[in-house]
């Protein structure tokens, strides 16, 4: 047995101070088939046949508003400055209880135009052009419902399937679920456009107390796309080479001496990074798409923005990422300066509106629909009361809102779930964020009851001890 | 028939009627004697316990099986365990069915007894059903030291070794030798205060033939305020310490005064047991000091959140749950926070005593108070006296009107002048108590009964006088809490092993691993106790042991321990995220001795801050601050200082009790190309050129500096041959070494005995490499 294999017997024989290095062995070691069989902590195979491999998940920061973007409702654009009825608002608690900006019960009819798109006649308004054209392509769940009603913790709910800390977001549980195609790459990517960052930060990202392996690497717009990716000064890309052999051989001495696997993997994760440094760059390069791409998705290039990073989101998939996160701020229409549900509703839907529908198209193109689940929303959605600061805006809302879903393995054409005449609640089939989870896995190929992992003696799970797949929302 | 033999004797004749009655060969038959403990408690746990365990809302059919009384109890005229027909108990036939209407555990829940499982549980009630309470909450008792062959107390160094020699003796192990001085030095250092000896200390340590020289050496570490830096960050990732609110708008907040009270009172040894008190309630000790206030701060490590339209009731009620949490995870290893919603599913905490646990939070104020520092007081202090004096001047003066204006102008000035004092978050007594009640679900909307303050009926009494918030912390770190002692034995093993003597260092409950060392542990527990909760004496007792002095290395091919659960080895651990930067800033020479203050802002990458709400600003600290020990980096707590995350520090969201050690390709770029790490390279290669001549002295240099021992040959050669090629193609290509000194002389770390740029670019590669060394950032 050479040395390679025997220390590779220990490397997974090995627990509690290997376990980040087993972790990544797995992301980037792909020819040891038969030791990460014997890993406690590989991924496993998915459960059952996967539908979906990649994610793209567009997170819309702050919370849209379903009632100006896709639930149409009649009854309360009739019944508009009427007070809502008691039994709808009886006992329940909203954001913004204590401050000087009290609870409105007027009804807010909706401010957008509506019209019906697709075979299935879905409603969208006026504001979303793009994404009306492929309501073809989409389910839209239109009864989603979360637990908490400010924004981070909404935020750290909708990622970790709970509001408190320490627990792992669900691109980590992805990952760790089915590990990265990807050689070269992080297997799970943060983007972020708009004014500012999301709310709650590195925490949304964050893989709790799974391996840190897990957890998301924000990639930025500009500069370097990776931190410290660049080389030094006075060192180009022969001089890096030349370096990282000499550290390599080293290394490999003291692995020798020493029989410590954990420098195998340190060797790896030097050769790693040295391709990631060539082939971050070929990523980012978009210069290299068509100008018919770049129109598709409105990219304005060499600024950083929502349509810039939907490009970037498909080639990331393209180059075997497994999940992506796109934030995007801000929604968060209460009707003060700078969140009207008029001017500045307008614009973030300018934002998204051409390169969300664009993604799906070109996905679509590539023959990578399929076998991409493409998600949009937000943390919750908005009031249909109204709430009255300088403009009229709406509240945070957590009963009902609406999110849609498309390719790896959604069905097209879709609407799951109705909302009351107002848009309050759910009359049929409520989404909860922990069957929106469920769902997710499950096209995955992860059931998610058994994708768990022991933390203070306990299995836990993204779904808690809740979730239901959404059966009517896959083919 | 000697004892010995009547004994086995009476073990066989009990196996055999056992296997006859089980109708099993006696060839399977298992001869070991049952621990309930060791043995079952821990299938119970893991296959029954969640539908027949201590939570009563759960409970399927009525049967718990987590205690004697419920197991044996009649139910529905059927006992689980039947004491008077015991191979025939239901129990048995339950788990031992093949109908999946009535086979346990119930094919759905998916889980399944191994027919070994099977074996014992069928052994351990033929033999009785004798329950025995959880480890854990056994009072630890000293026990007494192992009977070794005098072949193996040649090893021993201390009592420690005892036990770890027993164990070695049972699974048929040889420890390993000792470790070379080198190794030795670097090691303890490291361990003790996270800096590692200079080439001087390690010269004259390698050559001390002194007996003693080991143990003085600990002492002195010991003895170094780093210690208190060192072991101070491990309690602060406990405490969840953070310079920002999180949420949301993560505001800033001053809260250092808390961190460097840690630190102190760690470098003065403060009795562990103090040490607690005072965090959890320092403000209700009789005639508090500024200090004891200070300490409070502990708790004070919650997240705010501050954005708008929050609810403050139900944030304020989350930062207790969260203190919970943590004190439960931190002092007791029980995960006290399961019981929030509900009984908790395997320790006998129901959900009622967790809301009594709450009533003794739930009546503190959470102020900011002045924290001044010595220094500021004393400076007060001075204005003060010339305050008085100009003010009895201005008093006695009443006509010279161009004299008094004068004064007055600069008694107005000496006014603003006044040094002011920084802030911390501390907890304070509530005068208006507020009413408990425990929380359906553990939603705060819906209150059901009121509950009273007390603790959990599993541990040692509260004395009835003092149930308050005092009370309570006096109640954690008494002499009969059986886990406090444990559990921070325990850690502090970890952090010199790599892992626990019980591996699950925030479960010590039924769902935890037991612990490899049991005796051992209870030793150390009541050592620590009985020698006035000194930390510093367990650690001088850990690393004067054989058992810390082993080598780490690795035999591949003749490996009886691969996991090292037995310790016939040292481990090889990668250092901490803060302590890659200190002993690359060390090396270097740039590393500031200063203590304590605001957290500081070494360089990091532009655009970091952007990833939260607020973009903030991150701008580089200069001079001393800018190369301070890593422990005072300002912590944002959305925006993390990249070069700590990447290493796997804590992110200050919960209580961290173990860091993950990860290896990945970003640390890598982080090491190789950071521009902070750059300028530590170029101030090493700026100081071998400097404090030595030849390439071979210099590379020597490097390595103790770096590595803290000497190069052999062919690392000698290795380097040697890239220096070499380096010059040449540095001096081929002037406009890289421009470049690079450039650089370096913008932030001043260009030799000044050279003006070879050449020279100085080749030296930086090499430092570059030294510092990216796996062995660098190992403590062997």
């Amino acid at each position: 047995m050479n040395l390679q294999q025997s220390t590779r017997r220990h490397f997974f024989s090995r627990c509690s101070i290997g376990l980040g290095s087993i972790a990544l062995s797995t992301l980037i070691n792909k020819d040891n088939v038969s030791a990460q069989d014997s890993n406690p902590f590989s991924p496993n195979t998915p459960h059952y046949l996967p539908k979906a491999k990649n994610v793209i998940y567009m997170f819309m920061g702050g919370g849209p508003s379903q009632l100006e973007l896709y639930d149409w409702k009649p009854e309360l654009a009739k019944q508009h400055g009427n007070d809502i009825p008691d039994e709808f608002v009886k006992g329940k608690r909203f954001a913004f209880m204590n401050s000087s900006f009290k609870q409105n019960n007027k009804l807010l009819g909706p401010i957008k135009k509506f019209n019906q798109h697709g075979q299935s006649g879905m409603w969208f308004s006026e504001n979303i052009p793009n994404i009306a054209k492929i309501a073809d392509e989409i389910t839209m769940f239109r009864t989603c419902k979360t637990n908490l009603f400010n924004h981070a913790p909404a935020k750290l709910f909708m990622n970790t399937g709970t509001g408190i800390f320490g627990r792992p977001s669900m691109g980590s549980w992805i990952t760790y679920g089915i590990g990265s195609e990807s050689q070269s790459l992080p297997g799970f990517v943060v983007l972020h456009s708009g004014p500012r960052g999301p709310r709650g930060g590195a925490a949304n990202w964050a893989s709790g107390f799974l391996p840190t392996t897990y957890q998301g690497v924000p990639l930025r717009g500009s500069g370097d796309p990776i931190l410290n990716l660049a080389n030094p000064v006075g060192v180009n890309r022969k001089r890096q080479r030349d370096s990282i052999d000499v550290i390599n051989q080293l290394n490999l001495k003291r692995l020798l001496a020493t029989g410590d696997p954990e420098i195998n993997t340190r060797i790896a994760s030097y050769e790693m990074a040295y391709r990631m440094q060539s082939s971050a760059p070929e990523l980012m390069d978009i210069s290299q798409e068509s100008k018919a791409t770049l129109d598709l998705y409105g990219v304005n290039s060499g600024k950083p923005s929502f349509a810039n990073n939907c490009l970037l989101a498909r080639r990331l998939v393209q180059r075997g990422t497994r999940f992506v996160q796109l934030y995007h701020t801000n929604w968060d229409s209460h009707g003060g300066p700078g969140e009207t549900l008029t001017k500045d509703f307008d614009k973030v839907t300018r934002d998204v509106d051409q390169a969300s529908a664009a993604l799906i198209k070109d996905l679509k193109a590539h023959g990578m629909l399929e076998d991409t689940l493409v998600i949009w929303g937000g943390e919750f959605g908005r009031t249909p009361m109204s709430e009255a600061r300088q403009t009229k805006g709406r509240n945070h809302h957590i009963d009902a809102f609406t999110m849609w879903m498309a390719g790896g393995g959604i069905k097209p054409g879709n609407i799951v779930g109705t909302t009351d005449e107002f848009g309050f609640g759910a009359i049929d089939q409520e989404c909860h964020v922990h069957d929106l989870h469920a769902t997710i896995l499950h096209l995955l190929g992860l059931d998610h009851k058994q994708l768990t992992f022991r933390f203070q003696g306990r299995d836990f799970r993204l779904t808690d001890v809740h979730g239901e797949v959404i059966q009517n929302a896959i083919i | 028939m000697d004892l010995f033999l009547k004994n086995i004797w009476h073990r066989l004749s009990k196996v055999v009627t056992l296997a006859i009655a089980l109708s099993i060969g006696l060839a399977k038959a298992n001869t070991k004697e049952i621990n309930f403990n060791q043995d079952i408690r821990p299938i119970l746990s893991e296959q029954c316990f969640q539908c027949h365990g201590p939570d009563a809302a759960t409970r399927k059919a009525g049967l718990r099986l987590d205690t004697r009384d419920g197991a044996t109890h009649q139910n529905n005229g059927v006992a689980a365990i039947d004491l008077s027909n015991l191979v025939n108990s239901e129990f048995l036939v339950r788990i031992t069915s093949t109908d999946p209407d009535s086979k346990m555990p119930p094919p759905e829940s998916k889980r399944k007894l191994s027919k070994e499982q099977i074996q014992l549980l069928q052994q351990w009630i033929a033999e009785g059903a004798e329950y025995e309470q959880h480890w854990a909450f056994k009072q630890p008792i000293r026990p007494t030291l192992p009977t070794l062959s005098s072949k193996n107390k040649n090893w021993i160094h201390n009592a420690i070794d005892y036990f770890v020699s027993a164990k070695h003796t049972e699974e048929g192990l040889t420890p390993s030798p000792e470790s070379d001085r080198a190794t030795l030095i670097r090691r303890v250092s490291i361990d003790l205060t996270g800096i590692p000896p200079t080439p001087k200390q390690l010269e004259s340590f390698i050559s001390d033939t002194n007996p003693q020289s080991y143990e003085r050496a600990v002492d002195r570490l010991l003895e170094s305020p780093h210690y208190g830096e060192r072991w101070g960050r491990h309690w602060l990732d406990a405490a969840r310490y953070a310079d920002s609110d999180g949420y949301s708008h993560d505001a800033a907040r001053s809260i250092w005064p808390y961190r460097d009270w840690v630190i102190e009172a760690l470098n003065n040894d403060l009795p562990f047991n103090h040490f607690i008190i005072q965090q959890l309630a320092g403000d209700m000790l009789p005639n508090a000091t500024l200090d004891q206030r200070i300490a409070t701060g502990f708790h004070r490590n919650t997240q705010i959140n501050t954005e708008g339209g929050v609810d403050r009731e139900q944030f304020r009620i989350d930062s207790i749950y969260d203190r919970i949490a943590t004190t439960g995870e931190v002092m007791f290893g029980l995960t006290f926070g399961c019981a929030q919603c509900h009984d908790h599913k395997y320790d006998p905490i129901s959900q009622v005593e967790y809301y009594r646990l709450f009533a003794f939070f739930n009546n503190a104020d959470e102020p900011r108070i002045e924290a001044p520092t010595d220094e500021i007081l004393f400076q007060r202090e001075i204005r003060e006296v010339k305050i008085k004096q100009l003010e009895s001047r201005i008093s006695l003066l009443t006509n010279n009107q161009t004299q008094l204006k004068s004064l007055k102008t600069e008694l107005a000035n000496f006014k603003k002048t006044q040094p002011k004092a920084p802030t911390t978050l501390v907890m304070a007594k509530r005068n208006k108590p507020r009413v408990t009640h425990r929380f359906i679900q553990g939603d705060f909307t819906r209150p059901a009964e009121e509950v009273q303050p007390d603790t959990p009926a599993i541990l040692h009494p509260l004395l009835k006088q003092k149930k308050d918030r005092l009370g309570f912390a006096q109640w954690v770190a008494n002499q009969n809490n059986p886990l406090l002692a444990r559990v921070a034995v325990n850690r502090i093993w970890q952090h010199l092993f790599g892992k626990g003597i019980v591996q699950t260092e925030n479960d010590f409950g039924s769902q935890g691993t037991p612990p490899t060392h049991p005796k051992l542990l209870d030793w150390l527990a009541v050592e620590f106790m009985e020698n006035g909760w000194s930390q510093k004496n367990i650690l001088r007792l850990l690393v004067n042991s054989a058992t810390y002095k082993q080598t780490s290395l690795i035999n591949n091919e003749i490996d009886q321990d691969p996991t090292n659960k037995w310790i016939s080895r040292q481990a090889r651990l990668r250092l901490d995220a803060e302590l890659i930067r200190d002993v690359a800033l060390n090396a270097s020479g740039l590393l500031s001795p200063k203590m304590g203050g605001p957290g500081v802002f070494p360089p990091q990458p532009e655009g970091c801050m952007d990833l939260g709400q607020h973009r903030k600003t991150w701008s580089a600290s200069n001079g001393e601050d800018r190369y301070r020990r890593a422990v005072y980096t300002y912590r944002w707590r959305n925006t993390p200082h990249p070069a700590l995350t990447v290493f796997d520090a804590p992110d200050g969201l919960s209580a961290c009790t173990r860091r993950i050690r990860s290896n990945t390709p970003l640390q890598a770029l982080t090491m190789m190309n950071d521009p902070a790490f750059i300028e530590i390279a170029m101030s090493l290669s700026k100081r071998l050129i400097t404090e030595a001549s030849s390439t071979s002295e210099r590379i020597r240099l490097g390595f103790q500096l770096c590595l803290n021992r000497n190069p052999n040959l062919e690392e000698l050669h290795i380097l040697t041959k890239l220096v070499e090629q380096q010059s040449k193609e540095f001096t081929e290509h002037t406009n890289e070494s421009n470049a690079l000194v450039e650089k370096a002389t913008a932030i001043g770390q260009i030799p000044q005995i050279t003006d070879n740029k050449a020279e100085f670019s080749a030296w930086t590669m090499v430092a570059r490499i030294l510092l990216n060394l796996d062995e660098t950032i190992t403590r062997e």
